[in-house]
């Protein structure tokens, strides 16, 4: 038997990010569980076949490309979502660019675009949206963050500072509308398997005390329970789902 | 479909201290989800009411009277469930107590009677026997079964009171913190037998016979404004017993409306513009 506390029965969900694999596991995931989706990003291809997934599971759906990912934009897609929806109850921020390098030959520019997409961009993506959910006084968001938040990484300190942001900007921004209903977690992904090629050693596999990396049915369940009535007395906090990554020495 | 990993039908969870409180609510949640739940706990009448509630609900529900601080009666535990079921899938170990002065709405957490220089050894072993020593004796107790069986489910409940100190609640936290690290530690060490362990670090709850005063005095210390309801916990309790947590173990998962998330009272909030 399933608990209606997980369900999503007619909630508005709103996916935003960039450079994740799963945009459209995760649609799949929150329609599945009931809420109907608005999926945005820069890739349109992406949006099509989420917002696919999502028409055929008979949920309504929005796909709002983004280019520039500008404050005016965002706002845009939240008049957008309240003309055709009336409310907003789901946002999810899966922003993640991938960098690395030795942090002497990092200019300021890298800086800029690794802070400016990762956390820059989650921090917009909640005001834009959270403002409608603070008028409600009701909401949750879920930020989709690195465990690269949490640990070091050589060649990772402008990475790992912008995940780590988006860490504390989970903790401070739940204080600060705890008292208006408005849940914000975030839930740490440990090594997904993207990026591997079959047959070739994986380096970080027996780091990983599950043996396994993470695939994206793996991220989507902990979405669905934290967007959903079944966390109704969390926030401020990061769970994570990372085969037991972030447990071990 | 997604909701079905949430799914818990045919599944046997023993909830220690199930008869009260937090244990009561997640033996609810657990039966609602579709498992057959052995409560287990100390007093007879409170297990056995549980254990009808689980009943009503149309699910096989059995009592077993157990002081977990005795490894034979845990042992006893374990063994007539698997008499009685054949297997254990989830282990919630939430028995535990913070024995002492009791909270007032002047000061709403409850205190170790002090001073410290007056405890004798059994308080302090009490403390950490009834938190701590027990998640072992029932983790020793189905560890067999479960890593031959190469599937369990696993949760300790904690206390956010592990993670952050509580003026005068020495042993309390101490074993809470102990709870957590054995935790990560027997995660670590069965993650090879795809068993899960998860602990479940709870803020403030509100339990029947509290005071009213200090029920506020406490909720107007929490961001959310208020204490967390026991039923909250349960659906926490089924998404680390079912499916949907396959890849997570090892965590601590804090509910407490944000009570151990900030830097200062839960109302403070500077006002302080960047000078040009």
């Amino acid at each position: 038997m399933i608990l209606e506390e997980f369900k999503l029965k007619g909630n508005v969900a709103i996916l935003s990010g960039h450079g994740q694999s799963w945009l459209t596991h995760l649609s799949a995931a929150l329609a599945q569980a009931g809420a109907n989706v608005v999926v945005t990003g820069p890739g349109k291809e992406d949006l099509e076949n989420a917002a696919g997934e999502v028409r055929r599971l008979g949920r309504n759906v929005l796909a709002i490309p983004l280019h520039s990912n500008s404050s005016r934009e965002i706002d845009a897609v939240t008049g957008q979502v309240i003309d055709q929806f009336g409310r907003v109850d789901i946002l999810v921020n899966s922003h993640n660019l991938r960098f690395g390098k030795p942090f002497l030959e990092v200019s300021e520019e890298e800086w800029r675009r690794v802070l400016e997409a990762n956390l820059i961009s989650v921090a917009r993506s909640c005001k834009a949206i959270g403002q409608q959910m603070v008028k409600q006084r009701s909401g949750t968001i879920i930020n989709i963050v690195s465990g690269a938040g949490e640990r070091g990484l050589p060649n990772g300190v402008a990475y790992c500072s912008s995940m780590g942001g988006v860490i504390q900007l989970t903790r401070a921004l739940a204080m600060e509308w705890a008292r208006e209903n408005v849940r914000v977690n975030a839930v740490g992904i440990g090594w997904m398997g993207n990026g591997i090629q079959e047959g070739a050693k994986d380096p970080i596999l027996s780091y990983i005390p599950a043996r396994r990396r993470g695939e994206p049915e793996d991220i989507t369940s902990l979405v669905v329970f934290l967007a959903s009535q079944a966390s109704s007395y969390v926030t401020g906090h990061v769970y994570y789902v990372d085969g037991g990554v972030m447990a071990r020495g | 479909m997604i909701l079905e990993r949430f799914n818990l039908d045919g599944k046997v969870a023993i909830v220690t201290g199930g008869g009260t409180n937090l244990g009561k609510a997640m033996s609810h949640a657990l039966a609602r989800a579709g498992a057959d739940v052995v409560v287990a706990g100390r007093t007879r009448g409170t297990i056995e009411e549980t254990t009808s509630e689980v009943r009503r609900m149309g699910h096989r529900s059995i009592a077993i009277t157990t002081d977990v601080t005795d490894s034979r009666q845990v042992d006893d535990l374990i063994l007539r469930t698997l008499n009685e079921f054949k297997k254990v899938d989830i282990l919630v170990n939430n028995a535990g107590v913070a024995r002492g002065i009791e909270p007032s709405p002047r000061d709403p957490i409850p205190k170790e009677p002090g001073p410290i220089w007056e405890w004798t050894d059994d308080m302090w072993r009490k403390g950490i026997d009834t938190n701590l020593t027990s998640v072992f004796y029932c983790c020793r107790a189905v560890s067999k079964h479960m890593v031959e069986r190469k599937s369990g489910k696993v949760i300790n409940i904690s206390s956010a009171a592990g993670l952050r100190a509580a003026r005068s609640l020495l042993t309390y936290c101490s074993a809470k913190a102990g709870v957590i690290m054995f935790t990560k530690t027997l995660a670590l060490t069965w993650a090879r037998y795809n068993i899960q362990v998860n602990c479940i670090a709870p803020g403030i709850f509100r339990t029947p016979e509290a005071d009213p005063g200090v029920v506020q005095a406490q909720a107007s210390s929490i961001p959310m404004g208020r204490c967390g309801e026991p039923h909250e916990v349960g659906p926490l309790a089924v998404f680390l017993s079912s499916e949907a947590s396959n890849y997570i173990t090892g965590e601590c998962f804090v509910i407490d409306g944000a009570r151990f998330v900030g830097y200062a009272p839960a109302d403070y909030a500077p006002v302080i513009p960047l000078e040009d």
